[in-house]
């Protein structure tokens, strides 16, 4: 955007060769879904109000994908999903409206796991998209389109989804900078709802800055959102250099257990010594609950999901299939099984999991253990000012290799799940490479800290220098 | 034990056409006998936190019309009405 | 022992706006699918914005029939599918964690009868189906969304009646409390929907619903009772179960047992935070509280000496109490009462007639100061009344333009009378033997000067005429 300020570049030629690099590779990695068309066209107009001086954004024409499960108006929104083949959006997300004030420019919608259920994007109605450090490996998920749009250079940054981990988990495995807010920081009007008591929408950028930069524009009380709090108008870039002298950083033993893979534990312990040698204090914590997290977030996130998407039906919008001739619920049920299987999966067991049958034992107690979670989580923020974990215990793995091992996929998910239960902000930055395998470093803070928490990954970013994807 | 009768009657309450039982048994056994671990969470006691807001922060009854023709935009609708599957 | 209980559905049509979107709350007067917007369609990504006034009113109708009211109230999804609710779950309130609907236990008292009240809930009215198609095969539903999010407040009594009789007692006063609340038009269509559920001896309880109508719930109860009685007798078990009124048959019918199977997986709607209702919102509902209506009966009889059943019509309808209070004075207030509750009934009995009603409070009092003076008789002031609620003009306009003044001229009168006696011979000489039947003199002078004769005047004369 300083280039574009300074002049160094049109907003247009920036665009138009983010379009190019976009049809030279995206047949490689698959991040996109849909392309703008428009999107050349919209950069030239900002070069236009640029050159007669009038106002523009802050985002200067800047391409940003966004993942498909956020409204933009009239424009296709699938969540990679049959079911939602033909729906048009008629209305913009929050956030969408809140970047097209600054002048931001969407160029394209990032492909992803069918309504944001998955971790590695091979749960696409529309095909799994690839890690372009190597394209035969996972990118993540379930944000796995906007990871690798902005891995690979096709974007300048990306809006993804983060329920249990959607947002840091692609950001880990493709090297960027993957960010998941406080409860409630950035408006949910818009993003299609997948466990709506714990998802938020979050930014993937290359740096910890651009994220910083993001923040400012996109979070903050909304009226059409009843769950946003108020974040008082943080300017999250200000001071975004303040350091870690001093503080305090506990380890999250929990997370570090059996099967961590060697190399991802030897990056955790390298990034300890660099906080420390930063002047930051850093020692072991427990929180006892994360042993149960996963099996408390499957179960709400399950029950959630059979709710919110209930109202697939293809009565109002949807896919072409006429209800002449149907009665209503063989019609429904038929139109339903457009969705992928992994979809059917958790809808069978959000059926399960609540149900008065099975005394809904499954649900009540895993809001109790998102309760005392919560109140663990609390309690370490006392002592600690910030948490420390990798971001995947393993490294990015083959597509194909998991995809039939629902529980071991679960466990993938067993370090960023904490943070959407007990709603703290989370952050995954690129921090080193295993045999050209990406592995992310998280860090997190106490409920609405997220300006000193970007303050924690600025600081341990400054310390990593990782070599740009080669795809 | 999960068993196929109860994922048939599961699929009828979620009202999805799932044409193989047997591959969700087997699945979705694996998933809520994992549940199980939350049994030995010890939460028995605990209190459900639950955030609240004041009266006075909710939104104006006013009436503010919708003005874009919403119902042409979504599809299924035969003159203005939304069509679906005759009811029993 | 027959033990009925209620479940009553009103919608708040005082509001101006949705439950959950700025969309119009009385849905009526829209074309079909007019009065939608992505929120109350459930578009994907749409959430729930939730009224406060809705709060507030229903927080009101709670403590209008004396329930508890708790300090946070939560509202919860349930979960099933039909083609009438847009996001294939109705957001409602239950109490599983807790008391969290918006009104707790209560109480109502019809006569010497009390009824207790379970709770109250505020949920979303569904859309509405309409079924095309004759042919069985090329049958469709139709949906209408404009009713989709409307405001609801689900009054759910305990099974307290012991006949139809009190259930009707019953929704006669809650009608009349929830207009007088200014929450419900209860005579709009449709804003008064119930449900009952009915056992006898102790026996099963049968669930009745899809009942049209308050008139309709009192026959569809009555069959009920009958139905489980001739079970009984015949010692045939009565199983517990839903059933449909059929308003064609006017019987009760046996749902499919589908029903029992539902499952609705209820669980707290996250997307709604608890509402905190402070004790300083109560303090100032119960400021804001309409005075009842039998706070105000009784002070129509104390303070003005209006007779027991002038005040009971005058108080129990918010359209006559209101303008009463605007129009009376100390003095006329008797007689203003007297003109709402005998000569404005006829003229107002419908909701159509009152909206296009031009009376205004000062034409009541133009009118009982009128008849009071003696100005106007009670027949011609009957005739004005008519009159001004047509064209809502002055009372002065239309005395004289339909010349309503009274003939209070004793040499005009004089000549009337004359003729009148002159034309019943008959009369004349029953009259003078049995004074009694002057009347009918009377009334034919009433007749020839079209009502306007003073009658007082008119007799005193005549008697002076028959000797």
């Amino acid at each position: 955007m300083e280039g574009v300020k300074k002049g160094d570049f049109s907003a247009e030629d920036f665009m138009s060769a983010t379009i190019d690099r976009i049809k030279n590779i995206d047949d490689k990695v698959h991040a996109f879904l849909q392309i703008n068309s428009d999107a050349v066209e919209q950069a030239r107009q900002i070069d236009k109000k640029l050159k007669l001086g009038e106002k523009i954004g802050a985002c200067f024409g800047m391409p940003i994908s966004i993942k498909d499960n956020i409204c933009i108006k009239n424009s296709k929104t699938t969540c990679a999903s049959k079911m939602l083949e033909n729906f048009i959006a008629p209305y913009d997300a929050t956030v969408i409206s809140k970047l097209k004030e600054q002048d931001a420019v969407f160029v394209g919608k990032a492909n992803m796991d069918e309504f944001a259920m998955g971790l590695t994007t091979e749960f696409s109605a529309y095909g799994p998209s690839r890690n372009p450090w190597n394209t035969d490996y996972v990118p993540g998920g379930s944000s796995g389109g906007s990871a690798v749009s902005v891995s690979a250079f096709e974007c300048v940054a990306s809006l993804g989804s983060d329920t249990g981990g959607s947002v840091r988990n692609p950001a880990s495995f493709c090297s960027t900078v993957g960010y998941k807010p406080t409860y409630g920081l950035i408006s949910r009007y818009g993003l299609i709802s997948y466990a709506n008591s714990i998802e938020q929408i979050g930014p993937i950028t290359r740096t910890v800055k651009d994220t910083a930069f993001l923040l400012n524009i996109i979070s903050g009380l909304d009226a059409n959102d009843n769950t946003t709090i108020d974040n008082g108008s943080q300017d999250y870039l200000s001071e975004i250099d303040s350091g870690i002298e001093g503080r305090k950083i506990g380890i999250v033993k929990e997370m570090m257990g059996e099967g961590i893979d060697s190399s991802v534990l030897s990056a955790t312990n390298d990034a300890v010594s660099r906080l420390e040698g930063l002047g930051a204090v850093c020692e072991n914590v427990s929180i006892d609950m994360v042993k149960y997290s996963v099996a408390a977030y499957y179960t709400i996130t399950a029950t959630e999901a059979g709710s919110n998407l209930a109202r697939y039906d293809n009565l109002r919008y949807g896919y072409d299939f006429p209800v002449e001739g149907f009665e209503f619920n063989s019609y429904i049920s038929k139109a339903r099984a457009k969705f992928g299987p992994e979809v059917i999966r958790r809808m069978i067991l959000g059926g399960f999991v609540p149900s008065s049958g099975h005394a809904g034992k499954y649900f009540l107690k895993a809001l109790k253990v998102k309760s005392k979670l919560t109140k663990e989580v609390n309690e370490a923020f006392k002592k600690y000012d910030y948490l420390i974990a990798p971001t995947v215990p393993i490294l990015p793995f083959k597509i194909g290799e998991k995809i039939n091992d629902p529980v071991s996929l679960f466990l993938v998910d067993i370090n960023t799940v904490m943070s959407n239960l007990s709603g703290i902000p989370s952050i995954s930055i690129p921090f080193a490479m295993s045999n050209g395998l990406p592995i992310g470093m998280q860090m997190m803070a106490k409920h609405l800290d997220d300006k000193s928490l970007l303050q924690a990954a600025k600081a341990l970013e400054n310390t990593v220098h990782l070599p740009e994807v080669s795809i | 034990m999960v068993t196929e009768e109860e994922i048939e009657q599961v699929a009828k309450l979620m009202k999805i056409d799932v044409h193989d039982h047997k591959e969700f048994v087997e699945k979705v056994h694996d998933m809520i006998n994992y549940f199980d671990i939350l049994d030995s969470a010890g939460v028995e006691d605990e209190e459900i936190i639950m955030k609240d807001l004041p009266l006075s922060s909710l939104r104006e009854d006013k009436h503010i019309p919708y003005d874009d023709k919403l119902i042409e935009k979504l599809n299924n609708y035969k003159g203005s009405y939304v069509r679906a599957p005759k009811m029993i | 022992m027959t033990k009925i209980g209620l479940e009553i559905h009103c919608q708040l049509t005082k509001l101006e706006s949705k439950l959950f979107c700025s969309c119009k709350a009385n849905y009526r007067e829209h074309e079909i699918n007019s009065n939608i917007c992505p929120v109350c369609m459930g578009l994907p990504g749409t959430l729930p914005r939730i009224n406060q006034k809705a709060i507030e009113k229903a927080t009101l109708i709670a403590m209008a029939l004396n329930c508890s009211t708790p300090e946070k109230i939560a509202f919860f999804r349930k979960n099933y599918f039909y083609p009438d609710l847009p996001k294939n779950f109705q957001i409602t309130q239950l109490n599983i964690y807790g008391d969290t609907s918006v009104g707790g236990s209560g109480m109502v008292t019809i006569g010497d009868k009390k009824i207790r009240i379970s709770r109250i809930q505020l949920e979303e009215d569904p859309g509405r189906l309409i079924y095309e198609g004759s042919s069985s095969k090329n049958q469709i539903t139709l949906v209408d969304y404009n009713r989709a999010g409307t405001p609801l407040v689900e009054i759910v009594t305990e099974p307290d009646f012991e006949n139809p009789k009190q259930v009707r007692e019953f929704l006669n006063i809650l009608s009349d409390l929830l207009e007088n609340l200014d929450v419900s038009d209860p005579s709009l269509e449709g804003a008064m929907r119930a449900d009952a559920n009915v056992s006898i001896e102790g026996g099963n309880k049968v669930e009745i619903k899809n009942i049209g109508s308050f008139h309709d719930l009192e026959k569809a109860v009555h069959f009920e009772i009958t139905r489980q009685e001739s079970l009984h007798s015949r010692d045939i078990p009565i199983i517990q179960e839903t059933r449909h009124w059929d308003d064609k048959r006017k019987i009760t019918i046996s749902s499919r047992s589908k029903e029992e199977e539902l499952d609705y997986r209820y669980f707290l709607e996250s997307d709604i935070p608890w509402i905190r209702i402070g004790k300083e919102i109560h303090e100032k509902l119960k400021l804001e509280m309409p005075e009842s209506i039998s706070s105000k009966k009784e002070r129509y009889v104390s303070k003005y000496g209006i007779p027991d059943q002038v005040a009971n019509v005058l108080s129990s309808d918010k359209f006559y109490s209101d303008l009463f209070e605007k129009s009376h004075t100390e003095n006329n207030a008797k007689e203003i009462a007297n003109i709402i509750t005998t000569d404005l009934m006829g003229l107002v009995d419908t909701r159509e007639k009152r909206e296009q009603s031009k009376l205004q409070p000062s034409h009541l009092n133009d009118l009982a100061d009128s008849i009071r003076s003696g100005k106007l008789t009670r027949t011609s002031a009957k005739n004005a009344l008519y009159e001004i609620v047509k064209s809502g003009n002055e009372l002065s306009q239309v005395i004289s333009e339909l010349d309503l003044g009274n003939v209070s001229d004793e040499n005009e009168l004089l000549n009337i009378i004359s003729q009148v006696i002159s034309e019943e011979p008959q009369a004349v000489e029953q009259a003078k033997s049995n004074p009694q039947t002057v009347n009918f003199l009377v009334g034919k002078v009433m007749q020839k000067t079209k009502g306007k004769a003073d009658p007082k005047l008119t007799l005193d004369l005549l008697k002076k005429e028959l000797g």
